[in-house]
């Protein structure tokens, strides 16, 4: 018998079965995520049922779809989930604080070692803080509210090395989709993957954060980093922890024997820009392999990429250029204490002084939702994690997926080109 | 025979629509019409794909489509625009977890191919006869083609109506 995976161990700590070889395991959550347009879907059901929160200091709701509302309807919804929250006394209730998935890693709920559920698929995001978290649906969240329990079935797990030394101009974006291009959308379904850092260079933890959010564009489960010394660093700063003191979770790492499916090893030490085109997350190419495309907007933000290492890259893209003429280049910080930080660095100034504008930090347009949506003839380049036909806006869009790096350059250019990369900056 | 909601899980009699691999939820259901009122969620299915699917539908018709089905979003408007359209069942090679969960605790019932091959037998427009507990798919001319039985725990949310109508005995245990 095998020893365990990392998302074995953290299912059984959380397992409140004494059978642990069924097939599906009645677990225990240590925290509950939730945002507007997903959580005012449950609240009918909530109040027609009387039921009432397990446990409401380990819920973290956000207003993030709808921040500011740009319709009158989606402001009846925002004041229906806001209400709701607000009637309940939510401790952990942030109002157009920026977007959940944000918000719950700078989130002393989100602890290695733990286990979250939230109503989002990007949840996921949580793995980079070695963290099971996963996204559900409204009804599956409503039943988690109401017991602090969920069902889950133990996934096999695919262990991904990433090894060698990431080269200065691509980041977690471009190793993520690299990941997307060898596995393929649903390459990983209902699989926990595994993320292991054993670079030279080390993944910064923004950059963790983009490769497990897009690692639900394979299909995943869990995308959960091994517990190792940039967890620990970042724990530790954003808990205000001094260097004596214990973690506030339980990092994790796996069995020396742990049981995998698969194992991949990605060595970074080559990995140039990529490109997903329209309309797959799947759909990868190098930069360098893409044929010309004009663009006419471009797009920086999302829970993917939009924390201060992005808005770093992209405002030493353009710092001291102009934004291509032809193109709207919209910037929605991920978080408003991203904007904050943001702001102390002078990268704000510098966006804007080169044509960028930002938004209030929310989801903006990656789901269609808010300023920013595209028209028929809108191709954009866009750090967002989804390029579904429709997705952005008009069904005739087209969207190209990339780091925040090559959304910077193309929006000076104009166009993503093949030698975004190799002409002389 | 019943469109296999509502707490029942009987046989489903309905045309056949078929669609391909890795069919995304934003194509299922575009962002815009994401809402609480239910017609408008009712009329987005497939709405930028083709819109005349959800004026076409009847009861009882069944969603048959390739690997991945439901990738994507969490909002259960794409399970609830299914529903509202009053479609049987999803029947494909396999499903996006989040969707596989969303329409299970909705008491949509979504059943996999034995063989992933038997796909191609099932033919766009066609009438088949589909009985999710017993997990077989009738088409028009008698052939029966095996899905993946459901398991038990799965039949007893479908047997409730929904993971919702398990809450007041939802502390008990799933079993395999």
């Amino acid at each position: 018998m095998s020893g365990r995976t990392i998302s074995d161990i953290i299912i059984d700590a959380h397992s409140l079965d004494e059978d642990r070889s069924a097939l599906f395991r009645r677990v225990s959550v240590d925290a509950v995520l939730g945002h507007d347009a997903t959580t005012a879907l449950l609240i009918d059901d909530f109040e027609r049922r009387g039921l009432s929160i397990w446990d409401k200091s380990k819920v973290l709701l956000t207003n993030d779809h709808f921040a500011p509302p740009a319709t009158a309807e989606r402001a009846d919804i925002s004041n229906k989930f806001l209400g709701w929250a607000r009637g309940l006394d939510m401790p952990n209730l942030m109002l157009d604080k920026g977007i959940c998935h944000q918000l719950l890693v700078e989130h002393r709920l989100c602890q290695p070692g733990g286990l979250i559920v939230g109503a989002d698929s990007h949840t996921i995001m949580a793995g980079a803080v070695n963290t099971c978290a996963t996204g559900m649906g409204a009804t599956d969240i409503l039943f988690t509210l109401a017991t602090g329990t969920t069902w889950l079935r133990l996934p096999p797990t695919i262990a991904v090395r990433f090894t060698g030394a990431l080269p200065p101009e691509s980041g977690g974006r471009d190793v993520v989709l690299e990941l997307l291009r060898v596995l393929g959308e649903g390459g990983a379904q209902y699989r926990s993957l595994e993320f292991h850092d054993e670079t030279s260079t080390r993944l910064p933890q923004d950059d963790r954060f983009a490769i497990s959010n897009m690692a639900v564009e394979i299909g995943a489960k869990f995308g959960v980093f091994a517990a190792d010394e940039v967890t620990e660093a970042h724990c530790r700063d954003r808990d205000g922890l001094g260097p004596g003191e214990p973690l506030l979770g339980t990092p994790v790492r796996p069995d020396a024997d742990a049981g995998y499916e698969r194992v991949i090893e990605l060595d970074l030490t080559d990995l140039t820009a990529r490109v997903a085109k329209p309309w797959s997350p799947g759909n990868v190419v190098p930069v360098a392999e893409l044929e010309p495309t004009e663009i006419t907007s471009a797009f920086l933000g999302s829970c993917a990429s939009g924390r201060l290492a992005d808005i770093r890259d992209a405002a030493e893209e353009v710092a001291g250029k102009r934004v291509h003429p032809n193109v709207r280049f919209v910037v929605i910080p991920a978080s408003v204490e991203v904007f904050k930080q943001a702001l102390r660095a002078g990268y704000v100034e510098v966006l804007t002084e080169a044509g960028a504008q930002f938004n209030h930090s929310s989801c903006g347009a990656c789901g269609g939702i808010d300023k920013g949506v595209l028209g028929a003839a809108d191709v954009c380049v866009s750090s967002s994690n989804r390029n579904f036909r429709g997705r952005m806006g008009h069904w005739d869009s087209r969207t190209y997926l990339a780091s925040p790096r090559t959304v910077a350059r193309a929006a000076l250019r104009g166009a993503i080109t093949p030698d975004l990369y190799r002409e002389a900056q | 025979m019943t469109s296999g909601t509502d707490g029942a899980t009987g046989p489903v009699e309905g045309r056949v629509w078929r669609f391909g691999d890795d069919v995304n939820t934003d194509v299922i259901h575009p962002p815009a019409f994401y809402s609480l009122d239910p017609d408008k969620v009712r009329r987005g299915l497939f709405h930028g794909y083709d819109p005349t699917i959800a004026r076409d539908l009847r009861p009882g018709d069944v969603f048959v489509a390739g690997r991945n089905f439901g990738c994507g979003s969490s909002r259960e408007t794409s399970i609830r625009a299914i529903k509202l359209n009053e479609v049987g069942a999803v029947v494909a090679v396999d499903f996006a977890r989040i969707f596989f969960r969303n329409a299970t605790n909705n008491g949509l019932p979504c059943l996999t191919f034995a063989r992933p091959a038997d796909l191609e037998l099932v033919e766009a427009g066609t009438r088949v006869v589909l009985d999710p507990v017993a997990a077989t798919l009738t088409c028009a001319d008698g052939t029966v083609v095996e899905l993946v039985p459901p398991g038990e725990f799965v039949r007893e949310i479908w047997a409730a109506g929904g993971l919702l109508n398990l809450l007041p005995t939802g502390m008990s245990a799933p079993e395999s």
